[in-house]
């Protein structure tokens, strides 16, 4: 095509593959402002299957209905979290967000272990907050070893995982993945750091387990937060959107207390903050959004 | 950068005949489209698109493509122009005279690359104007449209020079500005100011095609080049940037283009960042769509 370039435009009209009735655009702006999570255009579709699978559980039939459900109803706050459950389903894979794991090997262990460098001990000390059935927590396992033999050369690794629930624990601890949560995984990796497991399943090697110290925490346990302290990364991913906006503000306080100077604190790929904490600064890298509690030397990025 | 390497620039961009000419449509239009809305004269606009060729071709065809959705393709100018809209046509018309000026073969930068992060650009800040009431959204959508003009000129009258800045941002994974500075010793904002003065545009235009990444030194309207400055950063670190890797972490609450717009518009303190950055995402698909009308499928989304 020889033409130079045209241009223009506003929204096309039926271009995008987004549910017909406006109540799900409500909904989600509902659920944004009480959780934190956006559904982006393209994928309001999922929450169009939420509710509608929460519909046919109530047995409603329209989503006015269920927006009514959602917003009058004495069971409102419980509704929501059904419907974040559904919303935030089978969400967990390993390497789910490869903008995250770019950002943390090109320009924030580099970025730390300069801040760090002039200190005797050098040790990195990361936690996988919610951390479910250990996804996020051996994905960070494999990239701080992969870095361990130029970046990371001579420093300790220490991840904390922990989760409310028992059985996720167990299953966290046993390391063993089927298809769907290694879908986003790369062959490099799977060769590298697991081992074949019954059912076509793999499991993690002992080596990448040896960096990960499972354990039971309840986030709303005052004490125990404040026991975690000498943070560098904090990951909480889709768990203080069940949480409500007091206890919320409580937990993203302490996040940011057993952060040190310098530390990055990370939610899921589509939630949002808020205006929790004003402390933290928002920082963008390529693909990927973090919060950063600012250096003491009030360093800027 | 010392005035010697600034008039050496101007001399080249002046001397050389290449150097693209300024569409004769393009100024009497920009003037008639920056009227305010009730009075944009459309039976006046209507004439000139039809005055050149390339751009009547262009508005018919933008207008008939499916991206709007018409039950049948308009049969005239004016109805093309309706449809689209003025700003579009405005829009449109400058982008189709930067096509026009320059060729697209042959470039160190790849055009689908260039015209995606203009156009993200140009949205970006047309969206945080309209949000905000800062300032005026279709002047904002203009001057992001243009912000990067500088690299078209590259392209044409410095190419291997320029290929090399391309080469080492990639390589190094730094911004293109910072690259440029090395390997050539000026930007793409100068070349981008020579040619903006060239063809008259507008002397906030011009600033915003200077000043964009050092925005201390512009010399007026700090707003609209504040502006266009966070937008470029926002929507290099949001998929829309140069087709590499920027080693980047971007503050932009604290960068100083902030603090100027939050001085003159305090409601910026209320923008939901976070959100707005999810809304980009959202408009990735259109920018894509777009740009693959103009250059063939496929290409485009191969650009991210």
């Amino acid at each position: 095509m020889t033409a130079g370039p045209q241009i223009a435009l506003s929204k096309p009209a039926g271009v995008l593959q987004a549910p017909a009735d406006p109540v799900f655009r409500q909904i989600r702006d509902l659920v944004y402002k009480v959780s934190g999570i956006y559904q982006v255009e393209e994928k309001l579709y999922l929450l169009a299957d939420g509710c509608g699978r929460r519909m046919r559980q109530l047995n409603i039939s329209t989503p006015r209905e269920y927006w009514d459900r959602l917003t009058a109803h004495t069971n409102r706050d419980a509704e929501m979290r059904s419907l974040l459950n559904e919303v935030t389903i089978g969400e967990t894979s390993l390497f789910r967000s490869q903008p995250q794991v770019d950002a943390i090997r090109k320009v924030i262990l580099p970025e730390l272990i300069s801040e760090k460098s002039k200190q005797i001990i050098k040790r990195l000390r990361i936690w996988s907050a919610g951390c479910s059935t250990g996804e996020e927590a051996y994905t960070l396992a494999m990239v701080m070893m992969e870095e361990q033999a130029h970046l990371l050369k001579d420093w300790t690794v220490e991840i904390l995982a922990t989760d409310l629930n028992d059985r996720s624990i167990e299953t966290a601890k046993a390391g063993i993945y089927g298809d769907y949560a290694l879908r986003s995984t790369n062959d490099y990796f799977k060769r590298k750091y697991f081992d074949p497991a019954a059912d076509d399943k793999l499991q993690v090697k002992p080596e990448v387990k040896k960096l990960i110290n499972f354990s039971r925490l309840n986030l709303h346990d005052d004490s125990k937060m404040l026991f975690m302290k000498g943070l560098d990364l904090i990951f909480c991913c889709n768990v203080l959107i069940y949480f409500d906006g007091p206890s919320k503000s409580k937990v993203v306080n302490h996040f940011f207390n057993d952060l040190n100077s310098g530390g990055y604190f990370f939610l899921g790929t589509s939630e949002s903050l808020l205006k929790l904490n004003e402390q933290f600064h928002l920082v963008h890298f390529p693909g990927a959004i973090a919060y950063w509690k600012p250096s003491r030397t009030g360093k800027k990025p | 950068m010392s005035t010697g390497v600034t008039s050496t620039i101007t001399e080249r961009v002046n001397r050389i005949e290449t150097m693209p000419s300024i569409p004769a449509v393009l100024l009497p239009l920009m003037e008639l489209l920056n009227a305010p809305p009730d009075k944009v004269k459309l039976d006046e606009v209507v004439k000139l698109v039809s005055y050149d060729n390339t751009i009547a071709l262009q508005t018919l065809r933008i207008a008939s493509s499916p991206l709007f959705g018409l039950p049948r393709a308009p049969q005239s100018i004016k109805a093309a122009v309706m449809t689209l809209g003025l700003r579009q046509v405005g829009a449109m018309v400058l982008t189709s005279c930067l096509g026009q000026a320059f060729p697209t073969k042959g470039w160190a930068l790849d055009p689908t690359v260039f015209w995606r992060h203009s156009l993200g650009c140009a949205m970006v800040c047309r969206k945080f104007s309209e949000r905000l009431h800062i300032i005026d959204a279709d002047k904002a959508y203009m001057a992001a449209l243009l912000h990067d003009m500088g690299f078209l000129v590259n392209c044409l009258m410095f190419p291997e020079e320029f290929a090399d800045a391309l080469e080492r941002a990639s390589q190094e994974s730094i911004p293109l500005v910072d690259a440029e500075q090395v390997t050539m010793g000026f930007t793409h904002c100068q070349t981008g100011r020579a040619l903006a003065e060239k063809w008259r545009l507008a002397t906030e235009i011009v600033q915003v095609v200077a000043h964009h990444h050092d925005i201390e030194h512009c010399e007026a309207d700090h707003s609209l080049v504040s502006l266009v400055h966070l937008g470029d950063l926002l929507c290099r670190m949001r998929n829309l940037g140069y087709g590499y890797y920027e080693r980047q972490k971007v503050d932009l609450v604290s960068d100083p283009a902030w603090s100027v717009l939050v001085k003159e518009h305090r409601e910026m303190e209320n923008i939901d960042l976070v959100r707005f950055t999810f809304e980009l995402d959202e408009d990735l698909t259109e920018i894509d769509q777009l740009v693959s009308a103009i250059f063939g499928s496929g290409k485009a989304a191969s650009a991210r």
